[in-house]
């Protein structure tokens, strides 16, 4: 684990090998978070490197109330958010969402990143029955709407809305027991 | 949509945020974003520190003139000028008398047509005051700090004593009268003379001739008092005094006259009274000449033409 305390503290002095750390450390996570809002790769990058610019700028100034990491979250939302209203893609956006999850706010002081659950999830994918496994990774790596998942599987539409919702629940049961 | 009783809640949401990433996690180039940043960084601190060089060199380029300046003005300054800043001038106009209490204490009495410059305050080891003219010193004793007064051509050296000096830069007799105390008087290049009480000593600056009499002091201060004494002094003597307490010019249409001596104590009395005491007691006759007036509108000085009769 990181020693977040010490990292701000060597930061602050324009340590930067404590940058490097935090970088390292978050900045894939924080891309993949950015992509919830904005789906566009190369965009959600340039903004997690200027959040990453502006935290080296004003490392002296630098106030956190609660975690680095819910900082640099609310940062990269935010900004992703910005981002969105400036190219006004706002309708694409909506077109996104409805096909991968229900847009809604996050918790992000709560916020488990993906980095922190991706070798379990592959773990917890492999126990779990394999009707399950196979809506779950059609709706996950192809990107598929239960619609389709259904026409694919010759299912119907509620089952795979079952199938899904299983899967889930696994991974959460398993999942949570890592995450303590 | 998922069930939302079960699944609508942050972790879930939470959960398939990171089981559905929007775009292949191996497509991020952690290293790669980490080499861009740090060149960004750099750019910066390079743009920085280039405009800090950029002021820097004009700095350089400002502070050099600066200091060549202030060197050229550092060694060309007029000492007369740096003086003036901290200094005093009191100036006593013809016919006028003037009192001064300088900074250590000391009293002065300036004569008609006399100026005195003093700093406002004294620096230690040298109490120095310029005099043009006549004054009468009362100087506060203070051996450590002697008092000195510098005249047109003379430089006099008192630690606490009493004196009179005449050293009007118009004119070439400078005369010093000991009252009480001890001064050390130099005179023009010559090495300084001690002085002692009750002497009087002259130096003519055109002729480097110098005397040294003994005399009755309170004479030459007597004018502080507004006594005029005259005890067998020269009619000549008697005029320059005349003309300056009343701010006068009195010439003398017999040269001989200036030598006939003349005894007499004036105390108050106004020009008419005492020039008429003059034509009673001494074969002389004054007569006013017409005040005529300068370019500028102003009155000169009143003329006295004075006839033997």
């Amino acid at each position: 684990m990181l020693d977040e305390h010490n990292l701000l503290i060597g930061l602050k002095q324009g340590n930067e090998e404590a940058f490097s750390l935090l970088f390292k450390a978050y900045y894939k996570d924080l891309v993949l978070f950015g992509g919830w809002y904005l789906p566009d790769r190369v965009a959600c990058e340039d903004i997690v490197q200027s959040i990453f610019l502006k935290l080296w700028d004003e490392r002296s100034a630098l106030t956190i109330t609660s975690s680095l990491k819910s900082y640099l979250l609310k940062s990269v939302r935010n900004a992703c958010l910005d981002e969105i209203r400036h190219q006004n893609i706002i309708q694409e956006h909506e077109d996104y969402t409805a096909h991968s999850m229900i847009y809604r706010e996050v918790d992000i002081d709560h916020y488990i990143l993906y980095s922190d659950l991706q070798k379990y999830v592959e773990k917890v994918l492999k126990i779990m029955p394999e009707a399950y496994r196979e809506a779950f990774l059609l709706s996950r790596n192809e990107g598929l709407k239960y619609r389709e998942i259904a026409e694919k599987l010759q299912v119907s539409e509620r089952t795979v809305e079952v199938r899904m919702s299983k899967a889930l629940e696994l991974l959460r049961k398993y999942l949570k027991e890592f995450l303590v | 949509m998922i069930n939302t009783e079960l699944h609508d809640t942050d972790e879930f949401i939470n959960l398939w945020q990171i089981t559905h990433p929007a775009f292949n996690p191996s497509d991020i180039d952690v290293e790669k974003a980490e080499a861009t940043i740090r060149k960004k960084i750099r750019r910066r601190d390079y743009f920085i520190m280039k405009a800090f060089l950029y002021w820097q060199r004009l700095a350089a380029v400002l502070i050099i003139p600066l200091i060549v300046l202030s060197a050229y003005l550092y060694l060309t300054r007029d000492v007369a000028e740096c003086q003036e800043t901290g200094y005093q001038v009191i100036k006593s106009p013809y016919g006028i008398f003037s009192q001064v209490n300088l900074p250590d204490g000391s009293n002065v009495w300036l004569n008609g047509g006399t100026e005195l410059k003093y700093p406002m305050k004294f620096t230690p080891g040298k109490r120095l005051v310029y005099l043009n003219g006549e004054a009468y010193f009362e100087v506060t004793s203070d051996t450590k700090n002697p008092f000195v007064v510098q005249t047109n051509q003379m430089e006099l050296t008192a630690t606490g004593t009493k004196f009179n000096i005449e050293a009007y830069a118009d004119k070439a007799q400078t005369a010093v009268t000991m009252v009480s105390g001890k001064v050390d008087v130099a005179f023009g290049q010559s090495p300084s003379i001690p002085l002692s009480v009750g002497t009087r000593t002259c130096y003519n600056g055109q002729t480097g001739q110098q005397t040294l009499e003994q005399t009755n002091p309170y004479k030459w201060y007597a004018w502080k008092d507004g006594l005029m004494i005259f005890r067998d002094d020269s009619l000549g003597y008697v005029f320059n005094r005349l003309e300056q307490t009343f701010n006068v010019k009195i010439i003398l249409k017999d040269p001989t006259l200036s030598n006939d001596l003349y005894r007499a104590t004036f105390e108050d009395e106004s020009l008419d009274e005492i020039i008429r005491l003059l034509e009673m007691t001494a074969p002389i006759k004054f007569v006013f000449q017409k005040r005529s007036k300068t370019i500028d509108g102003y009155y000169e000085k009143q003329k006295i033409d004075v006839y033997r009769i």
